[in-house]
């Protein structure tokens, strides 16, 4: 056996997946662009889903859009990060040119967590239990796209 | 109810950017494990084999596998996710009387595919992969700050769980990562990727495969006087990371506690003699001896600041070095098991346990430990 390493090949895997979002997403998504953080609170348990479930999964009883609520876009930092890195989307970490804070942030009248990006804020700065709201995009990268910040 | 026996297994030398091909591995640890048990290709009626689709990069991961795994013109089938539960099903298999001898294998080899970008693909694609910076590591990282903040643990206490199993690593063969005079400060040292998750806290990505041989009691007699017997099994599935309480592994204490009500277990903490665990990242090992009942919650530090979870401690915890030392994905927990298996027989040369009759191997699958399985296995008494 030669000590040099055999050849690795390799060729990417391009695929663009298309998916139903379902009614109640829907209107979460559309809700976004108004500015509106929509949840799904369940007839039955009470349990309220951000973004919403068509189905519970705590007693699986079915919401529907009579379900839906509105959030204050208020709520509580519960845990945090502080990301040094980011996946490149190839396979490979690369490291960020700052530090961003990616918290685990329960909102005022949800039971779930939502893990999203806390901006304006210095990294040192942040602290579990902290009150957050919501940072809206002047303009939305993608369907999903905002932010949160701690209340001044 | 019939009883089932472990009479056989390999595993290979994990490592990364191996140049063996994926079926030449699994062939030859198949092999390996099949001449362990001392029986042939022929004897064997049913083969489970275990990978994900997405790591080795092909619809369909078994195929090309039935040759290599000895499964043409055999029941075959493949379980996704960890190798433990390809075990659990091979397991069944037996017990239901319709097969005796089963063989299951698992594997992964890391360096094909960045495994992160494959547990970032997990998530909820309309919502949180719309969001971006959310992956497996990230929000591991998420867990362990509340669990240090919950509960006071800090993150030398956290890096002295990597230096406890890396150092049992360095001991074992097949064991990836060795750093045989590895210290807290190293790893606090290490790369930070998200705070406080270093490099060194987190599993290595390794290239590996792990092959066991189960057969029915009247064959497990005939092939082995060394028999491991499975005493109890639990698996269960938690919610998704947005409705999950993160303090703690709800689904692993659920899964323990299933395992040792099928093995009779009422105190672990006296009644096993040893535990493989998965800790993909150092502060779920804490965690998992929480979710084991080998202490309260928040209080697992305890046991490791007291040595009690050392090789040579009351209740040892991966001395092969667990999933910090080699982390194959879905060969892993099937890993772990092997490990179990080997403490049982007295065949862990380097690092043997003395007087290991009982002992739990854990596999996990999924974001902050989402699935797990629990195996109690057990010597001849």
């Amino acid at each position: 056996m030669s000590e040099e390493k055999v050849i690795r090949y390799g060729f990417p895997f391009v695929a663009r997946f298309e998916w139903s979002v379902g009614f109640l997403m829907e209107r979460f998504i559309k809700s976004l662009v108004d500015k509106k953080i929509l949840a799904a609170k369940c007839p039955s348990c009470g349990y309220t889903y951000v973004p919403p479930r068509s189905r519970c999964g705590k007693c699986y009883a079915q919401l529907g859009e009579t379900n839906l609520v509105e959030l204050s876009g208020k709520g509580k930092l519960v845990g945090y990060t502080i990301a040094h890195v980011e996946l490149d989307g190839s396979g490979n970490f690369r490291d960020l040119e700052k530090p961003r804070v990616i918290g685990a942030i329960k909102l005022e009248g949800a039971d779930s967590t939502i893990f999203m990006p806390l901006e304006e804020v210095d990294p040192k700065e942040v602290k579990e239990g902290m009150e957050v709201e919501v940072k809206w995009r002047d303009e939305m990268k993608g369907p999903v796209d905002f932010a949160f910040r701690p209340v001044r | 109810m019939r009883r089932v026996a472990i009479v056989g297994y390999a595993q290979t030398q994990h490592q990364f950017d191996m140049d063996k091909t994926r079926e030449d591995m699994v062939f030859e640890v198949v092999k390996e494990a099949l001449l362990d048990a001392g029986i042939s290709r022929e004897e064997v009626d049913t083969v489970i084999t275990s990978s994900s689709d997405f790591l080795d990069g092909r619809t369909i991961s078994s195929v090309f596998l039935s040759m290599a795994a000895g499964a043409y013109l055999k029941d075959e089938s493949k379980a996704e996710e960890d190798g433990t539960s390809a075990v659990w099903y091979a397991f069944m298999k037996i017990l239901a009387g319709t097969h005796d001898v089963a063989l299951v294998e698992a594997h992964t080899q890391a360096s094909t595919f960045n495994p992160h970008l494959v547990s970032f693909y997990t998530l909820d694609p309309l919502f949180d992969r719309q969001v971006g910076l959310l992956n497996d590591i990230a929000a591991a990282a998420i867990q362990a700050r509340m669990y240090m903040s919950a509960y006071g643990v800090s993150e030398e206490e956290i890096a002295r769980v990597a230096v406890k199993n890396l150092l049992n690593a360095a001991k074992n063969p097949n064991a990836h990562r060795k750093i045989p005079d590895v210290t807290v400060e190293e790893v606090l040292s290490s790369k930070l990727y998200y705070h406080p998750i270093r490099e060194l806290m987190m599993s290595p990505l390794s290239d590996g495969a792990c092959a066991l041989v189960l057969a029915s009691e009247e064959k497990a007699r005939k092939i082995t006087d060394n028999p491991v017997w499975i005493e109890g099994v639990g698996c269960c599935q938690d919610f998704y990371l947005r409705d999950r309480d993160l303090l703690k592994l709800g689904s692993l204490e659920k899964a323990a506690r299933d395992a040792y009500e099928m093995a009779g277990v009422r105190d672990p903490l006296t009644e096993l003699d040893l535990f493989e665990v998965s800790e993909k990242f150092a502060h779920e090992e804490l965690m998992i001896y929480e979710a084991l009942g080998l202490c309260r919650r928040g209080k697992g530090k305890i046991l490791l600041e007291k040595g009690l979870t050392e090789k040579d401690g009351e209740i040892p915890v991966n001395p092969s070095g667990g999933a910090l030392g080699a982390d194959p994905v879905c060969a892993t927990g099937l890993v772990r098991i092997v490990e179990a298996a080997k403490q049982i027989r007295g065949e862990a040369d380097g690092y043997q346990v003395s007087g290991v009759r009982k002992a739990l191997a854990h596999g996990q699958f999924g974001i902050c430990a989402q699935k797990n399985w629990v195996f109690i296995l057990g010597g001849e008494r």
